[in-house]
């Protein structure tokens, strides 16, 4: 048993977990999950449509070449257009009523839009259930990067240029202090020597874990453009929140009556944000279908709202930080699963039992193992853990009405 | 576009013919074997018309089905099957007289198009006799939508949890049914009853293992929520992983015909799980209505406080609601299952439908839940018939649904709008209480 974990390819493990953890998959999926932390994290609402959202992003690109055969830069305005047109039709009717009547009503929608942009009736606007191909080519192929190389995250990497050094260099020192200092600002001990000391652990992990990546040059514009978007979007939120605007909105999580005692409207608030959050989202869905050139609708069921979910709470709830690291991380952790799985399935012979009981017997199972260990994770998180990796226990939506 | 037809019109010098081939064949499916033969159908008139809409050429289907028609250029056309030159009672298939034929599809010097005519007795059913046929159907959907329905309504009712993962506790129940009576080849009648009494044990340790000592330790309510999301992800995945992702039907009671019965035709399957679903749910109503432990769940649905203070165990209550709701969910799921045939995401299918019946009835209301519940089943299969006194014919989608019916792909996009309409108009439902909400 021992000597079959030897036989494992664990450097194709590590490269595996680290590429992931800074992929596209966590690109998309963090700008999805600080939309969400906006409606769930910070406002309280239980928005559980957030892969419509991201759908309507992706199919106003695709859909200015498959429909209106403009540039695909007109997709970002209509995104934002879809997305308010939602968010009122999800809100307006529930936003007054009990927070499971938005649960119910978002889930319900998003599912809809599903099935409207894969169905045959509609095929003229979204192309049905093949999605929508080989579009944003002029945004693809206007790259400095080669299109058969390989390229990493490492900032000493032969084939970086200066610009690109100094850049990772930054957003990776920076980075890290953000990330080293809250945690230990939640740490007991030696706060003031931790606030050193952990930044530049937490960096040397950093430059550790990008020098294993390895990226296509093909997608790697937009690998770079979305961790850009990313960090731009939680900027603006860090932002936000930090504003008149923002102290509204936790007011309504905390105590509704309290802020519409302040003269505030609740519901026009509640709107907002579930319109901003879902807009965000539409970014996720945009930058994840600009990176493969295609949508696909099946791409936007259910178990993608619940695994941005999954991915903000592994982080925390309403903290910026929270909702890009848990996506990297809840990547890495599929990602690592994935591939150990399937490591472990052909070291033992294609088969694996635990005291004569079958696990897997075949590799078709591995993605449904993984799905349901993430699954047991956010169970687990929710039982053990709900303020997730950085927020903070006090300020959580989750004991609301 | 006009302008060079009418060109290549006055001039119909060409070096090669340029051909439409037309063939009309009858395609009978034999339902026993599930194999379709195809015969080819003579006499039949095809017109071909240009992009102006001027008749280009005709021709008539040989003893092979096959008409060879010559045009001028590849070009844009539209290629009309005369519907009157068909055999008597013989029906285009999917009733599309009029293929349009563009440049593009000219690869070689010839086209070939196929018209498949068949299903005659169908659509000569009246609209009548068919709409009855769908709110049987509906009906039958119906009861077995309010049956998974009921226990989920029960257990918001007594704990408010919204419970995500009903839908896979409607699945457990059909898949252990399908492992007994297809891999162990027991009978279905043995192994329902059994899958069934697994499934309320499936609801009784769902709630001992999870909910109940949540409750304990008092973590909200949208916890439980999340949590219970989290659940369903586990639950479908590890059916997935033992079961596969594809449909599978019982091997029991497979394939029967159906009789007339009035104007509708049930098979005696169909009727017989009618009458259990049925029969089951008016044993939960009267059992609701007149039986300590029914008036004990109400009290604590309606306050479990103050029921607790009157010296009901709600508790005890919530064990109950759990393990009933898992049975009834569990026969709902196998009866769906001999409908539909059997799959992991069975039950997650039917969870809008039920989150629809249960908000159309009321939030908390087991007996809204039934009334909701049952009509959403009738809806859904309702409205994909549409309504011939409705204008709207030629109307672009979504608007031509209210006379064409709804495509059967999107027959869940109308409830969605019902439901949206009555949480907007009255959120409470048809039979729940204003206090509940908001």
């Amino acid at each position: 048993m021992l000597a079959a974990f030897s036989d494992m390819n664990w450097q194709l493990i590590a490269t595996a977990t680290l590429t992931a953890v800074f992929g596209v998959d966590a690109m998309y999926f963090a700008i999805a999950a600080i939309g969400l932390n906006v409606q769930f994290g910070y406002a309280g609402l239980l928005n559980f449509g957030q892969a419509g959202f991201m759908a309507c992003g992706a199919y106003a690109i695709g859909m200015t070449a498959h429909y209106w055969n403009i540039s695909f830069w007109w997709g970002i305005p209509m995104a934002i257009g879809y997305a308010t047109v939602f968010g009122l039709i999800m809100g307006i009717p529930t936003l007054r009523l009990r927070s499971d009547y938005l649960a119910i009503v978002t889930i319900a929608l998003a599912e809809l839009l599903r099935l409207i942009v894969r169905s045959v009736t509609f095929k003229k606007y979204f192309n049905g259930s093949d999605g929508i191909n080989g579009f944003g080519k002029t945004f693809t192929e206007e790259t400095p990067f080669n299109p058969s190389g390989k390229y990493s995250l490492w900032p000493f990497d032969q084939n970086a240029n200066l610009f690109g050094r100094v850049m990772l260099l930054l957003i990776f020192s920076v980075a890290s202090v953000m990330v080293g200092r809250m945690i230990a600002d939640r740490l007991r001990g030696p706060r003031e020597k931790l606030r050193v000391i952990l930044p530049v652990v937490i960096f040397a992990l950093v430059m550790l874990g990008a020098k294993q990546t390895e990226y296509g040059g093909l997608g790697f514009k937009s690998l770079i453009v979305g961790w850009l978007v990313v960090f731009v979007i939680g900027a603006l939120i860090y932002m936000l929140m930090r504003s008149p605007w923002g102290r509204v909105i936790k007011g309504i999580r905390e105590d509704e009556e309290a802020v519409r005692s302040l003269g505030k409207n609740i519901y026009s608030y509640k709107l907002q944000a579930l319109i901003l959050g879902g807009a965000i989202a539409t970014f996720g869905g945009m930058m994840f279908s600009l990176s493969r050139g295609s949508v696909q609708p099946d791409n936007y069921s259910r178990d993608t709202t619940f695994f941005v979910l999954t991915a903000l709470v592994l982080g925390g709830l309403a903290k910026v930080t929270g909702s890009i690291v848990g996506p990297m991380l809840y990547w890495g952790i599929s990602q690592f699963i994935s591939v150990f799985l399937f490591e472990l399935t052909q070291a033992w012979g294609g088969r694996v039992e635990i005291f004569g009981v079958p696990l897997i017997t075949s590799s078709s199972q591995i993605g449904a193992w993984v799905q349901g260990l993430l699954g047991l994770m956010l169970v687990l998180l929710m039982v053990f853990r709900p303020q997730g990796l950085f927020g903070n226990r006090k300020e959580m939506a989750l004991d609301g009405r | 576009m006009a302008l060079t037809m009418f060109g290549l019109l006055a001039s119909p010098v060409q070096a090669a013919d340029i051909t439409i081939k037309v063939r009309v064949q009858n395609q009978v499916k034999d339902e026993a074997t599930g194999k379709s033969t195809k015969e080819p159908i003579a006499g039949v008139k095809v017109v071909v018309t240009g992009a102006d809409g001027v008749v280009v050429a005709e021709g008539v289907t040989d003893d092979t089905g096959l008409a060879a028609i010559v045009v001028p250029a590849k070009a844009d056309y539209t290629v009309t099957l005369d519907e009157s030159t068909l055999p008597d009672g013989f029906v285009l298939a999917d009733g599309e007289s009029e293929r349009a034929v563009t440049e593009d599809n000219f690869v070689t010097d010839s086209v070939t198009l196929n018209f498949f005519t068949g299903n005659a007795e169908r659509t000569s059913i009246g609209y009548w006799s068919q709409l009855a046929q769908r709110l049987a159907d509906g009906a039958r959907f119906g009861l077995i939508l309010a049956m998974c329905a009921v226990g989920l309504s029960l257990i918001f009712g007594t704990t408010g949890l919204t419970n995500f993962a009903h839908g896979e506790l409607v699945t457990f129940a059909a898949l252990i049914a399908f492992v007994l009576n297809n891999e162990r080849g027991w009978s279905l009648l043995v192994a329902a009853p059994l899958a069934i009494v697994a499934g309320g044990m499936f609801g009784l340790v769902t709630n001992e293992a999870v909910y109940a000592p949540l409750r304990r330790r008092q973590i909200g309510l949208i916890s439980q929520m999340v949590v219970s999301v989290g659940i369903a992800i586990i639950l479908k995945n590890v059916y997935l992983a033992y079961f596969g992702g594809r449909v599978k039907a019982y091997a029991a009671f497979n394939r029967q015909t159906c009789t007339e019965l009035g104007p509708v035709c049930v098979t005696p399957r169909d009727l017989t799980t009618a009458a259990i679903s049925l029969l089951l749910l008016v044993l939960v109503g009267v059992a609701l209505q007149k039986t300590r432990i029914g008036k004990a769940t109400r009290a604590v649905s309606d306050n479990s406080e103050l029921a607790s203070s009157t010296g009901i165990d709600s508790q005890k209550i919530i064990r109950i609601v759990w393990f009933v709701g898992g049975m009834l969910a569990a026969t709902g799921g196998i009866f769906r299952g001999l409908d539909e045939g059997v799959s992991p995401f069975l039950g997650a299918n039917l969870l809008f439908l039920m989150f629809a019946g249960i908000t159309l009835g009321g939030l908390g209301s087991a007996f809204g839940a039934l009334v909701g519940s049952f009509l959403i089943g009738l809806f859904v299969e309702a409205s994909t018939l549409g309504m011939p006194i409705m204008p709207g014919a030629d109307w672009p989608a979504p608007f031509d649904w209210l006379h064409d019916g709804v495509p059967s792909e999107l027959k869940a996009a109308p409830v969605y709008v019902v439901m949206i309409i009555v949480l907007l108009v009255r959120p409470q439902g048809i039979l729940g209480r204003r206090e509940r909400v908001g």
